[in-house]
Parts: structure tokens; sequence; C-alpha cells
């Protein structure tokens, strides 16, 4: 059931986000008339401190969001699973270098230097992007260079060695496939990380600028009138709920999928 | 077994009652609270220039001359003979005035209160307005004597300073965190941050000024009865909730603060009248009114509202007209193939954020793309000074004497010399602030200013919005506090605390 429900918000959220745009049209229209107005037939989600509809800039911050959490993944995962499976492979110096770096990152809270680096670079979606992204790259390299310093002395990698195989041909053939599994439930995780640092900082206003819509700069909006208006807080604060909250239960299920021992377990 | 059990239970006990006991200060009750957006930054006169200080010097000091409901200047503490039209002698009307620190105000305090901030050395920010003067010069012990320049029947308009003791000021006294002055309030206690607690002369009643920099949080401290009475720095939607609420009182009254947009001239899309006016044209300022600023406010045409004395009365307003904006647009060169496309600077504020997003849309709709910049104020306010805008829009608050003309849109009053930001040029201006600066008698000088604010309104340097209502909102339990048309603090002077409204449940609940 639970299972189910976290599936039908995140099929919501993709199909808000790729295909939403022709409903949220008016997101951005300002009705002096519609002040505050309660949820209605007029508007399901009711209305803005300028007459907005709610339910249209939600779809608009589904956009938002959902181009920043999966931007700044594909981002992170790939750079951070590069600098782990080099620095796990070569040893040396260059792993030396790299834990170094990962232990520099590690020592500042994520998303205090994301905030210090989107107040640098100022608002933006892109500069947003670029903010994550330099801090979100670390995770991936610790896990790539855990499993990769597991596995290279395994005997398929020193046959491959044996045989002539190149470095990168042993990287990505040999060794990637086999910490791939933990990688894309790190991924998964990282995902509902990036909605919520995405929110965080738009939020504090150094993210998406108006009139543009997300969801942490409608809470901002929102928290003014939360007296008069809860429900400019509640839609965007309950989507963001349910949207991590989902993305986590699916983290959790895709580990136990992708866990060969509890798999074979339960066969046995 | 025993003693290791009753090891752990004393320290949880302990903590259970450091729980239950720590629900935060113990108020007084016998003291009346009231909640401020921001603190004050300089409580010496010579110095402030935000306006919670100045609100709160008014209470700590006097002047020699005051305002009447016409912004004429009245006597303060001391009256005035003009004996030439560069000699004025002043009289201290309230001989047995003295300072918190006992010491009697003198004539010897005014002289060395304005030598002072003459002084240029001393780099007061309120020189400029007194660079008139000529010289000042103690006659007795209730005298004064003020030689000007030259002839300005304005003059006594000026002499708005809180005066200090001469004694102090020799001595080089911190005024700003520990001030001495005459008026009917001292400070008792400023040991807390954001806190400063005043006791009333006249009857030793404790008033608390409390800092409390988020207006939710203010109103959510006024229900529960931590803060008695909340002055203006609320939404108008949460005016609208308080209204709405039992054993809340809400004082609203016009105001003067003016509001406005502004261009910058040395732009060539802004410099062109036409663009200026199918701005003024396109902005329905009365919809903004009524529907976001709850009717608190009133349209504006002019700098100063039609009840100044130097008040323009018939000048025409602007109506709201969409379709003659966008004719002007086509005049001057815009249309759909080519839009106008302007950036708007406003400060970090939610509240101007919101009205500069709501113009943003009036003006889209007769084809102009505002791009819309916040900033935070002093990034803001250090743009425009510096001429970095093309249209941005600011409050002129307090404004009383009609030289504000000359420091605002006078050709050689660009900043730092004055408050020209715009950088506005016009000969014909120019020349009317010359004629008004030489008349004798005030009657005249109303009728060049109100020839100069004439010529502004056809000429639009600024696009008039509105001024904003004054509001107090207070707690049923208080009386007597009277609200100003510039929202200054001197309602303290009155206000009291009705202690048989205060039921015994809300007692103990502030007391919690």
């Amino acid at each position: 059931m639970l299972r189910g429900l976290s599936m039908f918000i995140l099929l919501l959220w993709a199909l808000a986000a790729l295909f939403g745009g022709g409903f949220a049209a008016g997101a951005n229209t300002i009705d002096l008339q519609r002040i505050l107005a309660p949820p209605s037939e007029l508007g399901l989600l009711g209305f803005d401190d300028l007459g907005r509809p709610l339910l249209e800039r939600l779809i608009v911050g589904a956009q938002t969001s959902f181009l920043v959490a999966f931007g700044v993944v594909a981002v992170t995962s790939v750079i951070g699973s590069l600098l782990g499976l080099i620095a796990g492979y070569r040893g040396g110096w260059i792993d030396l270098l790299i834990v170094r770096l990962i232990e520099v990152f590690l020592a500042f809270p994520g998303i205090l230097l994301a905030i210090a680096l989107a107040g640098i670079m100022g608002p933006g979606l892109d500069n947003l992007i670029i903010a994550l992204s330099v801090v979100g790259w670390v995770g991936y390299a610790r896990l790539a260079r855990a499993q990769t310093l597991a596995l290279k002395q395994r005997d398929h990698v020193s046959a491959a060695i044996a045989l002539g195989s190149g470095h990168w041909r042993i990287l990505l053939r040999h060794l990637l496939p086999l910490i791939a599994a933990p990688l894309i439930v790190e991924a998964t995780f990282g995902v509902a990380g990036a909605v919520i640092a995405e929110a965080g900082l738009s939020f504090l206003g150094l993210g998406i600028q108006p009139p543009a819509a997300s969801w942490g700069s409608m809470i901002r909006d929102g928290a003014s009138y939360m007296l008069m208006a809860p429900h400019m807080v509640l839609a965007p604060g309950c989507t963001i709920l349910l949207v991590v909250f989902s993305l986590n239960l699916l983290g959790d299920r895709l580990r136990d999928r992708l866990d060969i021992r509890l798999t074979a377990r339960k066969r046995s | 077994m025993t003693g290791s059990r009753s090891a752990i239970r004393v320290p949880l006990l302990f903590l259970a009652w450091l729980l239950l006991t720590a629900c935060g200060e113990v108020l007084d009750d016998r003291v009346i609270r009231m909640g401020l957006a921001t603190a004050p930054l300089n409580l010496d006169p010579r110095f402030a220039t935000d306006a919670t200080s100045a609100r709160i010097n008014r209470l700590l000091y006097q002047r020699l001359v005051e305002f009447d409901a016409r912004s004429m200047p009245v006597p303060g503490i001391a009256d005035w003979r003009r004996i030439s039209g560069t000699h004025y002698r002043f009289r201290l009307t309230r001989p047995r005035q003295v300072f918190s620190n006992g010491q009697p105000l003198t004539a010897a305090d005014v002289v060395a209160t304005y030598r002072f901030v003459l002084d240029p050395a001393n780099a007061s920010p309120h020189r400029s307005t007194l660079t008139l003067i000529e010289q000042v010069e103690q006659v007795n012990e209730e005298q004064i004597d003020f030689y000007l320049q030259r002839t300005d029947p304005l003059f006594p308009a000026y002499l708005a300073l809180e005066i200090l003791p001469a004694k102090l000021i020799a001595e080089s006294h911190p005024f700003e965190s520990h001030p001495v002055g005459s008026g009917g309030f001292r400070i008792v206690d400023r040991s807390v941050p954001g806190r400063l607690r005043l006791e009333r002369l006249i009857d030793h009643q404790l008033i608390e000024l409390v800092e409390v920099k988020n207006p939710t949080v203010r109103v959510l401290k006024l229900l529960r009865g931590e803060i008695h009475l909340l002055q203006n720095d609320l939404s108008p939607e949460l005016v609208g909730y308080l209204k709405s609420r039992d054993g809340i009182q809400l004082k609203q009254m016009v105001g003067n603060n003016f509001s406005y947009i502004g261009f910058n001239m040395d732009d060539a899309a802004t410099g062109n009248p036409l663009v200026r006016r199918a701005i003024a044209h396109a902005i329905d300022r009365q919809a903004i009114i009524r529907l976001v600023m709850n009717r608190a406010a009133r349209t504006a045409e002019a700098l100063f509202p039609p009840e100044h004395w130097a008040g323009a009365v018939d000048l025409p307003p602007i109506p709201y007209d969409p379709e003659r904006a966008k004719a002007l647009l086509g005049r001057a060169g815009y249309g759909p193939g080519n839009p106008l496309k302007l950036t708007y600077k406003t400060s970090s504020d939610p509240f101007r954020i919101r009205l500069a997003t709501i113009i943003q849309s009036q003006l889209q709709a007769v084809g102009i793309e505002l791009d819309l910049r916040s900033y935070d104020w002093g990034t803001f306010f250090g743009d425009i000074k510096a001429g970095r805008f093309q249209l941005y829009s600011l409050t002129w608050v307090g404004l009383r004497t009609p030289d504000s003309f000359r420091y605002i849109f006078a050709s050689d009053h660009v900043p730092p010399a004055g408050a020209n930001r715009g950088r506005y040029t016009s000969p014909l201006v120019d020349e009317l602030l010359l004629q008004a600066e030489s008349q004798e008698s005030l009657a005249e000088l109303a009728v060049s200013y109100r020839h100069i604010q004439q010529r502004l309104h056809e000429d639009l340097p600024y696009v008039p919005l509105w001024y904003e209502d004054q509001l107090a909102v207070s707690r049923q339990e208080v009386e007597g506090y009277r609200l100003r048309p510039d929202g200054n603090y001197d309602g303290l002077e009155t206000v009291e605390l009705m202690h048989s409204r205060i039921s015994s449940a809300e007692l103990a609940d502030a007391a919690d």
C-alpha cells in the first residue's frame, strides 16, 4: 500500500515536471481579487498573496525541483563515482590526494558550503545546480572508493590485468558494474537530499528568483501569512514531505532489491 | 541497588523541574511593552538618522520648535521673534526644564548643541539643513540669537534638533549609549540587547520597547500578552487578522509618508517624459490600495499631502488609463515589435517585493517588460545614491519643510550634495526654487512651492504613488495611545494600562 502510494506520488511528480507546463500557464498571473483566497472550486489549493493559483505554482515548482534534483545527481554521481574509482583502483598519492579532498569537504556542513557558494555566485537555477554539485559528489566518491578497494583484489580483476586489459577498461567494464548497485541507492537518496537542499536555498532567496516558482520560495512567501492563510505553507510543505518520503522509500526498496545477500537469503 | 536508583531519580527529577519551570522570564505586569520592528541605532540626536532612533529621541530630549497638524512650526521649549530677515531671537519659555542628570536646561545648552552640529569637524549628518546659520549667540540664561547668511521665512522650522547639556557635550559624553535629555522620559535600563526600558517622568510609568523583527512573531506576542502595543510595520493581511480578534483594538489615521517611483533621467528610456507618463497611467493605484493595502493608504499627487501648509490642493490625479499608456509608449517609439525593457530596483522587504511584482504585472499589460531586482537595504540604497538604476521605489519619511524640494529636485543637489538621486535637471524648477527662497512671507512661499509641485507633476521625475496610513494595534487594556501622521511615538506620553481590563487568567499566562 505504502509502496504503491510512494510510486504514485513520484509518478505524479515526474509527470508534473515533464508534462505539467500546459496546466500551469497561469502560474504567474496576478489577480488582486483573489489574494490569499482559500481552496475552492476556482483553485483547488487556493491562491497566494498576489492572487496566483497555488496548484499551478506547485506544478512549476515541481519542474524546478525535478530539474535541480536530477541535474545535481547526474553531475555529482558521475564525478564522485569516477574520483572514487580512480582513488580506490590506483592507490598511492592519487588516493591520498582524493581522500584528503573528501575529508576537507566532509569537514564543512554541506548545506552551509552550498549557501556560501550560492551567495557568492548569485541566485539562479544554474548557480544552484553548481553550488549543490560542488558539495554533493563526496558521498559517491567515498562509497565508490571503498567498494573498489574491496573489489580490485578479486580474481576477475587480476585475470583482466593478466590478459592485458587497459585501466579504463578494467574500471568501466569490471569494477563499475559491480559497484553500481550501492551507487544507485546512494543516488536515490541523493535526489531526496537535492530536493530538500533546493527548497532550502530557495527559501533563503538564493535559488529561483521571483516571479518563477519553487517549493522553497513558496514556503518563504507563505511564512508571512501563516496566521491568515496557512494553505500557502501547507501546500508546498506537504508536497516536499511527500516527495522526499517517497524517494526515501524508493531508496530503501532499491537497497533491499539490489542487496544480493538479502535476496539470496529470501530465496533460500 | 536502591542507591543507584535514587542516583538516577534525583537528576531526572531535577531535569523535569528545570523543564517545567523554564518557561521564560517573568514579565512585570506594571510595564507597558511596545513591539518594534527595529531597535534604535543611535540615541545621540546629533548623529541619529534612522526613523526609530529619531522617534525615541523625541521622547528623551526636547526641541526649540515643534510642528502642528499642517506642519507649520510652533513653539516647542522656546518661542521666537524675528528681529530682522537674518536675525532671530529665541526665548526659552519653560525655564525650569531639567536634564535627567539634574542640570537645568539653559540657553547655553542650546548654543552648545547647535555649535556642535554646525562645526564641520564633527561631521553631523544634520549640518546640511542648518548651514544657513552664520552664528549662534547666547544673549542671557533664557535667550539665544541666531544670525543667518540670508533671509529665509522658513528658518524656525529648521530648529527641530534635540537639545543636549552643554557640560556633557564638552566632556564628549557617549549620548549614543547613555542619553541625557530633558524630555518626558529617561532610560532606566538597556542591558538586554533589543530591549530599552524607559521611565515616564511625570508618573514613573515604565515603558519597554522590545525589538521583534518578524511581524508574525510580533503579532503572536501581542496576542499572548507579551507586548501590549504595536505601531506600523505590519502587512495589511496581519492588520485584517488582528481586526477580527477579540481583545484587540486598532487605531488608524491618514499618514504623510510619501511613496513614489523614481526615475533615472540620465537613462535614454526613463529620461523620456512620454515613458514616465505612460508608466504613471499604467499603474492602477486605486486597485492596489483597495485590494492589496486593505485601504490603509490614500493616493498621492505630490511630496506633501494637501493638508500641508505648502501642499498642492488642486493637482489633477493621474488616472489609471492603460490605453493612454500604450499610446504614449507608441509615441515614444515602443510597441509590440520593440517592447520597452526596464530594470526596477527595490529593497528585500517582502511587502515591497510584493508591491513591485504587482507593478511589474500592471506594466506588462501595457507592453513594458520589467526586470525586478531586490537587494538588501545597504546595496539597494547605495545603488540609488550612485544613480545605478532605471527606476526604483522608495518612501520619503518625515518630510516637514518645503526646502526638501531643493534637496530632492535642484540640479545641483545630486548625491552626495543632496538627494536628487534621479539626476533631474530642469532650469525652470531651479529658477522657481531660487524665487521661492527669496520670498519674504510664508504665504508667498506656499504659492511658490505650489508652482514647483505643479511643474513636477507635469515633468514626473517621480511617479507619486500613495501616503500610507499610520496604524497602531493594542490590547484592550491599553488606553490613551494617540497616533501621529508621521508615525512618531509621542503617544507613549499618554498611554495607560488599565489593569481592571486584564483578566486574572491572562495575568497568570503573562507571568508564566
